[in-house]
């Protein structure tokens, strides 16, 4: 069994839809508040670890989707998690992988997506005098917004 | 009243003397990739020795002379590089090393990015280059320092 | 004990690093209870750039996130968007590749080596090895015609290619370079002063690292086999492979030796690959628009794992480039670790990670340990000076 199908096992319960978009990655589409157990799942079975948190915006759809990557050796394990564009809101994974933190953060101020219970929800990376409200990295970001009056 | 004049010529060309021939310099990196970066590094290391022209690299912008920028100027440096500036004792100069410095390089228009140094504070040399190479920064520190003992920096 | 504390704050503009970070800590006598970093400094935007840009202008940019480890980033960039467009590039061009990415790790390592000894307050150690590391930067410079942004990719392909006479300087520089390795290697295990700053200095153990998610020589320091060359060789690593260098202690002196030794295997790698140079063309051909798509890109960098995330939209421009910089992954437990450590152990505790600011590029990481602080003037702090040496009198 390689650590991919262990994973989709794993996953069982909450996947809503399994990919696999290239050899060596499996994405699963969860629901948004079914990420803490999914996580604490692959945490508990010490599958891996987070590599990293994206972010893509799409506003065709409406959706701001995030996706949690981890890692196990040559092996990506993606949790695809769709919000909402307006008010997007999730559940912080930090009481089950303090490392989180930075990535979530960072999600925050780019996307504008809330992450509640987040340790530490200060701006990470924006300077002190950019606009609260304008997001950097969603599709209709422009520059101007971002200068406080 | 002819020696005092006298004298006060005296004062300045020794003072020019003195401020060109050992200035110390700082370093600020507002936003740079870090390859101009080390380059100003390698300035400072045995192949290069810098400091056989008597400038000395060193940490405090109150004890120097240079202001060495690199990088585009990021909204959140704006402001350090600004006070950097002013903390500095006068007469002071500034070199930009760098295209990111002198144009803001490949980061032009990018959302957190001013813009170049001189946008900033004034510049008084420019040296190109992505990264220049050591021996390029150490000509424009050089050239900086003719420039200013051709001018006098007696105040 | 008093329970209020002072902050040192140290930065964005300060002698130790090159680049700017702000770091502040707060200490009770010389024991560090709290440390912060506002980087941010360096944070240009480029995520957003990139979907602004064209693949090509893109791969530009994308370069200089950082110029230690430029060619590392192109490198992920361009597997991540060759294998999306489907580009099939010739084993020559990935092993050019993989050839100047080990020469930009000995020139990190040693860099880093340098970097390290300074803080250490061994300032010799620090003129030595960036003397020799001179010589990888020729090799560098020789190969591609610049020292550091060498620009040696393209997607589809490297831009470079090298001959029998090129090869013969590069053994020769690897030959020097080896043998003042082992003298390195020899120094920092023995020479007294230096081992005072680096052994049992901010030790990680091996669960503690892979909690934390450390990655690079900082987790291979504390045992943890994490290596992408090894555990998924992307480029020409199937046809070259390295071993992985592991060290058990987990300190600041087994991140120094892990660095030092990997240098062996980069040495290594690299005179294979001039021996085994495959032939044929250095250059595939590579469409203008790349079709829809998702992947993940992960590479090794000198730092650690280095992880790109690639969407296409399927035209010219990225529909979402995400970098995550191995920077990002070790300096947050860093500074949980600098709590309970001296205040003069600090630049070495951040040096031992190597921390790299244009590539992490961002970030602010608050680990406090319990009651708020209160900032003290000067006239308090004189007067919690004298209180203590009373005491000790």
């Amino acid at each position: 069994m390689t650590a991919l199908e262990q994973a989709q096992g794993l996953l069982a319960a909450w996947a809503q839809e399994t990919r696999t978009p290239e050899a060596g990655r499996l994405d699963v589409v969860i629901a948004p508040e079914k990420l803490v157990a999914a996580t604490t799942a692959l945490f508990d079975a010490r599958w891996g670890y987070l590599a990293g948190i994206t972010g893509l915006d799409a506003p065709k759809s409406g959706q701001i989707e995030v996706l949690y990557h981890f890692c196990a050796g040559a092996y990506v394990l993606t949790l695809r998690i769709a919000l909402a564009r307006e008010k997007p809101s999730i559940a912080s994974i930090c009481s089950v992988i303090p490392a989180a933190s930075m990535f979530e953060r960072e999600l925050a101020e780019m996307f504008g997506v809330a992450v509640v219970g987040t340790p530490d929800p200060s701006r990470l990376f924006l300077p002190d005098d950019w606009q609260d409200g304008v997001y950097p990295l969603r599709k209709d970001f422009a520059e101007e917004a971002s200068h406080a009056e | 009243m002819r020696l005092e004049e006298l004298w006060e010529q005296l004062e300045a060309r020794l003072a020019t003397w003195g401020r060109t021939h050992s200035p110390w310099a700082v370093h600020f990196n507002s936003g740079s990739c870090n390859g101009c970066d080390i380059e100003i590094l390698a300035t400072i290391t045995p192949r290069y020795d810098l400091e056989r022209f008597g400038v000395k690299i060193q940490g405090s912008p109150r004890h120097a002379d240079i202001l060495v920028c690199t990088g585009p100027v990021t909204r959140q440096a704006r402001e350090r590089l600004l006070r950097i500036y002013e903390q500095m004792p006068s007469p002071k100069f500034v070199l930009a090393v760098g295209t990111c410095a002198i144009s803001g390089g490949v980061f032009q228009g990018c959302y957190n990015v001013v813009g170049r140094v001189d946008a900033v504070i004034p510049v008084d040399m420019y040296v190109p280059g992505c990264p220049p190479r050591p021996e390029a920064i150490i000509d424009g520190i050089l050239k900086l320092l003719e420039k200013a003992q051709a001018e006098g920096v007696a105040t | 004990m008093p329970s209020e504390r002072f902050v040192i704050p140290i930065g964005p503009q300060h002698p130790a690093l090159k680049e700017p970070g702000h770091f502040e800590f707060s200490v009770e006598g010389e024991r560090v209870t709290g440390a912060t970093v506002r980087l941010g400094y360096a944070h240009r935007g480029i995520e957003k750039a990139c979907e602004e840009r064209n693949w090509v202008q893109s791969l530009y940019l994308l370069e200089r996130i950082c110029g230690i480890c430029s060619h590392i980033h192109t490198t992920a960039y361009c597997l991540g968007v060759e294998r999306l467009a489907g580009v099939e590039v010739p084993p020559r061009a990935q092993a050019i590749r993989v050839l100047i990415a080990e020469l930009e790790r000995v020139h990190s390592h040693l860099l880093w080596l340098g970097v390290a000894a300074h803080e250490a307050g061994f300032d010799t150690l620090f003129m030595y090895s960036w003397r020799d590391r001179e010589t990888v930067m020729d090799v560098l410079e020789g190969l591609t015609g610049n020292r550091v942004n060498y620009s040696a990719n393209v997607l589809g392909g490297v831009k470079y290619d090298l001959d029998e006479a090129r090869a013969e300087t590069i053994r020769k520089g690897v030959d020097y370079l080896e043998a003042r390795t082992y003298y390195y290697l020899e120094l920092v295990v023995h020479d007294p002063v230096f081992v005072q700053r680096t052994r049992g200095i901010g030790t990680v153990t091996r669960e503690q690292a892979e909690w934390l998610g450390l990655v690079g020589p900082a987790a291979r320091a504390s045992n943890v086999a994490r290596d992408l060359r090894v555990e998924s060789p992307y480029a020409a690593y199937d046809l070259f492979p390295v071993q992985m260098v592991l060290e058990t202690a987990g300190d600041l002196e087994a991140r120094v030796s892990v660095r030092l030794k990997e240098l062996f295997e980069s040495y290594r790698v690299i005179r294979t690959i001039l021996d085994k140079l495959p032939t044929g063309e250095i250059k595939g051909r590579m469409p203008k628009k790349v079709r829809e798509g998702e992947t993940v890109s992960r590479v090794e960098a000198p730092r650690g794992e280095l992880f790109y995330f690639i969407k296409s939209n399927g035209t010219d421009k990225a529909e979402r480039v995400k970098v995550r910089t191995p920077t990002l992954c070790n300096l947050a437990p860093m500074m949980t670790l600098a709590i309970g450590h001296q205040l003069a152990d600090m630049p070495m505790l951040l040096a031992g990670v190597d921390p790299c600011f244009s590539c992490n590029d961002r970030s602010i990481v608050v680990r406090n340990a319990q009651e708020a602080e209160t900032r003290w003037t000067w006239e308090q702090l004189r007067r919690y000076g004298i209180e203590v040496y009373k005491c000790k009198r």
